[in-house]
């Protein structure tokens, strides 16, 4: 959590920042009226280094060092005039007025350029991809997001801090809960008020059932991917139960507004027998779908290899959830600074060292499989219980970050909140934010046609992307 | 949306499928708000499905009433900019809804003259 505003020399600032990103877990960066805050993942949650706004807004870029802060300091410098004077990559991070910034090209001799989207031949979410390849090896690929920007951060500006949590619910459908429970988090930090134990595990039944549906179509997208329809059919069929499974215990499909600040919504767990039964009879139907997906050798020959991201890379882009866990990193938001629940209930960090689409699928699978055990727990904990009612807040004026671990990793939320309770800046930093850099790089050297399998292997968001 | 396609619901026992193209297309469904980044490409994709069409917008945003109507980028609802005729309910609507919407649309097309 974000502690007062320090005031803080420049050099020395950057000594800090640079030290924190060298050997600590940086998450984001962001700038509000104060200043500019680079927020950082501690043991005890996020934590931000922070410094008011010099004269005409100067401010060195860290993206120059570190490139995971590229997007940030381009989206610091569009929206809040923070002026960097060596940004290394200094286009506009989304359109104005409907113009996209131009895409970045690979040229040279026999290389060739290929424009997929906004729109695409599926039903997913828009975005432009520029593909340079030399005949089917892609030398480059730019990944032009912000199609589904909407001005939500701007838009809840002055809104009143616990109403607009319907509202934060609705940034982004596939990470929705965990963006919820990241922001009730920070409410409940400002308003000094702990979880009863039975909500907190209620929180954490939710959080997993939203890893369970994504994960488990991450995998049949994946299997799509290699070309393997069967794969596909049972994984979204999977998928299907994971998400009246979802409805059964929060109400939503989706999950929208089933953890709210103060606790869980009034359709949270209401019943908890009937969905113990559901959920093993759907982790024993998960059990067969994996004997037969990763027993399938051409699957698994087509995941091999394919998008491979190395250690160093995903570091240097500042790689979260899976997609970092799949290419050595450690870090999982639950084992690394344990939240409600997961202080009493034990998650193993799921990870694997081959960087390629193989070991995110691995990591999945893994994750599934514990997601399935600490759910089973936490009713076992709950029994006949039903949660508490929320609790009424009293936000005080303040600044907090709250961080969870949400199926593509770190989900984090930072509120600024006015004397009056209202949101004086909001800013979330999506794990897919995060990721997409390094999805875009994952493609050098592999072949077009191999774009949807790396791709899915992510599987990342853009509404929370772009917000 | 996507649920339409699995096991449970599986709209191509009705004669639905999911087409890569507009060209190929009778129908077009258009979620969310009509974001400024997003307009010029939408309507050339509208544009591009042939005459008779059916637009039909699926979720309340599309309808131009969820939470980002107001918003500074966000315009009015797609479904409300881009013409549709139909338009599901619900944030976002159960596939039960989708697939109805869908079946009012086939309904509008085969009332249509094709020459008209």
């Amino acid at each position: 959590m974000s502690g007062p505003f320090h005031e803080i020399e420049v050099g020395e600032f950057e000594r800090r920042v640079s030290a924190e990103c060298e050997s600590g877990v940086p998450l984001g960066a962001y700038a509000s009226s104060d200043g500019v805050h680079y927020v950082f993942l501690g043991a005890r949650g996020a934590f931000a280094l922070e410094r008011p706004h010099a004269d005409g807004r100067a401010a060195p870029a860290f993206s120059a060092t570190f490139p995971l802060f590229s997007w940030d300091e381009r989206e610091m410098r569009d929206e809040w005039d923070v002026h960097f004077a060596d940004l290394p990559d200094s286009r506009p991070l989304r359109g104005q007025n409907g113009h996209m910034p131009a895409a970045l090209l690979a040229t040279g001799g026999g290389l060739m350029h290929m424009v997929v989207g906004p729109v695409h031949a599926g039903i997913i979410e828009p975005g432009r991809f520029t593909f340079s390849s030399g005949g089917e090896t892609v030398v480059h690929l730019d990944a032009q997001l912000s199609y589904s920007h909407r001005g939500v951060e701007q838009h809840l500006c002055g809104a009143d801090a616990i109403e607009a949590a319907a509202s934060v619910a609705r940034i982004c459908g596939g990470c929705s809960a965990s963006r919820s429970l990241a922001f009730a988090q920070a409410l409940e930090h400002l308003a000094a008020i702990e979880m009863e134990p039975g909500v907190e595990l209620a929180r954490l039944v939710v959080a997993e059932l939203e890893r369970i549906y994504n994960h488990l179509a991450d995998l049949a997208a994946s299997a799509a991917g290699a070309g393997w329809g069967p794969g596909f059919a049972r994984g979204m069929a999977l998928k299907e139960r994971a998400m009246r499974a979802c409805r059964f215990a929060g109400g939503h499909r989706l999950l929208f507004d089933a953890i709210v600040p103060g606790g869980v919504g009034p359709n949270t767990l209401r019943e908890t027998s009937g969905l113990r039964v559901a959920l093993r009879a759907l982790a024993s139907s998960i059990e067969h779908y994996f004997k037969s997906l990763f027993g399938n050798p051409s699957v698994v020959a087509r995941w091999e290899r394919a998008g491979v991201v190395s250690h160093k890379r995903a570091r240097a882009f500042g790689a979260v959830g899976p997609a970092s866990r799949a290419s050595g990193g450690k870090i999982d938001v639950r084992v690394f600074a344990p939240y409600g629940a997961y202080r009493r209930i034990r998650v193993d960090a799921s990870c694997a060292s081959g960087g390629d689409a193989f070991a995110r699928c691995c990591v999945k699978r893994d994750e599934l499989r514990s997601s399935f055990g600490v759910i089973d727990e936490a009713l076992a904990q709950l029994g006949d219980a039903r949660p508490a009612a929320p609790k009424e807040l009293r936000v005080r004026p303040g600044t907090a970050i709250g961080v969870v671990e949400g199926p593509r990793g770190a989900e984090t939320v930072a509120v600024h909140i006015d004397e009056g309770g209202r949101l004086k800046r909001l800013h979330v930093i999506s794990a897919s934010y995060r990721n997409w850099p390094i999805v875009a790089a994952a493609m050098d050297g592999n072949i077009v046609p191999d774009f949807p399998l790396v791709n899915k292997s992510f599987n990342l968001c853009y509404a929370c992307a772009d917000r | 949306m996507n649920a339409l396609n699995n096991a449970y619901y599986d709209i191509t026992r009705d004669g639905w499928d999911i087409v890569a193209s507009p060209r190929h297309a009778d129908v077009i469904t258009v979620t969310g708000p009509m974001t400024v980044a997003m307009r010029a490409a939408a309507e050339q994709t509208v544009d591009a499905v042939p005459l008779p069409r059916v637009v039909v917008a699926i979720g309340d945003c599309a309808a131009g009433v969820g939470p980002w109507a107001g918003a500074p980028e966000a315009g009015a609802g797609a479904g409300v900019e881009l013409g549709a005729t139909i338009f599901v309910h619900g944030c976002p609507p159960t596939p039960e809804a989708i697939r109805s919407g869908l079946e009012e649309a086939g309904n509008l097309l085969s009332r249509r003259d094709p020459s008209a």
